[in-house]
């Protein structure tokens, strides 16, 4: 009885918090899969600053990054990383080319599993079908602002990495506001997308991997 | 000629140290970096492969010391922990580097950064003008290599019986704080460079 009674007080309790942050549950993701689509449809490219925070539970500390982000129609993004340090992480296809203050790699997304699902959930996500991805389980609830997309890795590989993925979905524009990528061992990581502008003209040349 | 050869080929570098049974040890006490919240951008090259990221060093209130490597676009590889005798604990590494030789370098690595040793069975020795704490280890010593005066850190040695293997070097003191701190060993490729960076 006394274990029931606390499952009750333990659910309650969840509910109550997705619903001071004012969300709901959406129960047909079908309209949503459709607007996402449409407004995905419409942009060619997005380019914006962000802002990345790394909390580390256990220390009580976090780490800031920050830098800027261009994504061009079909599958070409560049995440460039200015604080604390240099970072460069150009998405062009199947091509990878990552740059640090050092050296520079060209790695094939096809011969790494991980960098091949965060090719394909960042893209997934800019073009509107995140929602499609089978390698996660997706929950989706809304506020009048956002829907907040809650999805859980399906497969073994990417549960070795992430507990949960939440991406923060402005109404506005259909466009990621803001992404956490949960791990299992209680941090995780949010990057935060600010300034955006939609269908600027980006050079190509941004986005060379070869 | 072979013979020469052989003979110099086994004998140990560090022969021609004159031990200075006055000097005190723990003058190398003063060089243990004062870590409290403090942000590297770390380059590492293991044989062919080449990886970078960030790693915080961060001083917990029971004044253990947290060491966390995370890539920049935060994967963590590995969240270690030495508490205030210097006993190490793994709390998190991935999978993939999660192998007994790979933990127990890294940790003995980052051990002579933190730079507390043991030195109950230590001694000084000197040579070229240089001032060498010897610390015993189980399969060696590791040497503290100052100036004459232990003024200033030159680098730290862990060595087996006849030479290093694993060559520490912590530069640039600001604060009690080296700015840059280099890994490198010896008889494989694979060297940690950390650079400081603003944390904010």
């Amino acid at each position: 009885m006394r274990k029931w009674l606390l499952i009750m007080i333990g659910g309650l309790i969840g509910l109550q918090s997705q619903a001071q942050q004012g969300f709901k549950a959406v129960a047909d993701l079908t309209p949503l899969k459709q607007q996402f689509a449409k407004a995905a449809q419409a942009t060619q490219s997005i380019q914006c600053d962000f802002v990345q925070e790394k909390n580390l539970s256990m220390l009580s500390d976090k780490i800031t990054s920050k830098g800027k982000f261009w994504f061009k129609k079909d599958n070409k993004v560049r995440m460039e990383y200015t604080q604390p340090s240099y970072y460069l992480l150009v998405i062009n296809g199947k091509d990878i080319k990552i740059k640090d203050s050092q050296k520079e790699n060209k790695v094939s997304g096809k011969s790494n599993k991980l960098f091949e699902q965060i090719n394909k959930i960042t893209v997934d996500c800019v073009r509107g079908t995140v929602l499609d991805n089978a390698d996660f389980i997706t929950r989706a609830f809304e506020n009048p602002q956002y829907y907040k997309l809650e999805m859980t890795p399906a497969s073994k590989a990417l549960k070795e990495y992430f507990s949960k993925i939440t991406l923060l979905v402005d109404k506005a524009d259909y466009g990621v506001s803001k992404i956490t990528m949960a791990e299992q061992s209680g941090d995780d990581t949010t990057i935060s997308f600010l300034h955006k502008q939609l269908n600027a003209n980006i050079p190509d040349a941004l986005f060379s991997a070869k | 000629m072979l013979a020469a050869m052989v003979a110099t080929g086994c004998r140990s570098v560090y022969k021609g140290l004159q031990t200075d049974a006055a000097a005190q040890p723990e003058c190398i006490r003063q060089f243990a970096p004062q870590f409290t919240n403090t942000l590297y951008s770390a380059q590492v090259d293991v044989t062919k492969h080449h990886l970078s990221g960030l790693v915080l060093l961060k001083l917990m209130p029971d004044s253990a010391i947290r060491l966390v490597f995370a890539n920049e676009m935060g994967f963590k590889f590995f969240d270690f922990e030495y508490d205030k005798d210097g006993n190490f604990t793994k709390h998190f590494i991935i999978p993939k580097m999660d192998k007994k030789p790979v933990v127990k370098t890294l940790s003995q690595d980052f051990a002579l950064v933190l730079l507390h040793p043991d030195l109950r069975n230590a001694h000084v020795a000197r040579e070229n003008g240089e001032l060498f704490v010897v610390a015993p280890t189980e399969k060696g010593n590791n040497y503290y290599i100052t100036d004459s005066a232990c003024t200033e850190l030159r680098r730290i040695e862990k060595s087996s019986r006849r030479k290093p293997v694993v060559r520490v070097e912590l530069r640039h003191y600001q604060n009690g704080i080296p700015d840059s701190i280099l890994i490198k060993h010896l008889n494989f490729k694979f060297n940690i460079s950390l650079q400081r960076v603003e944390k904010k």
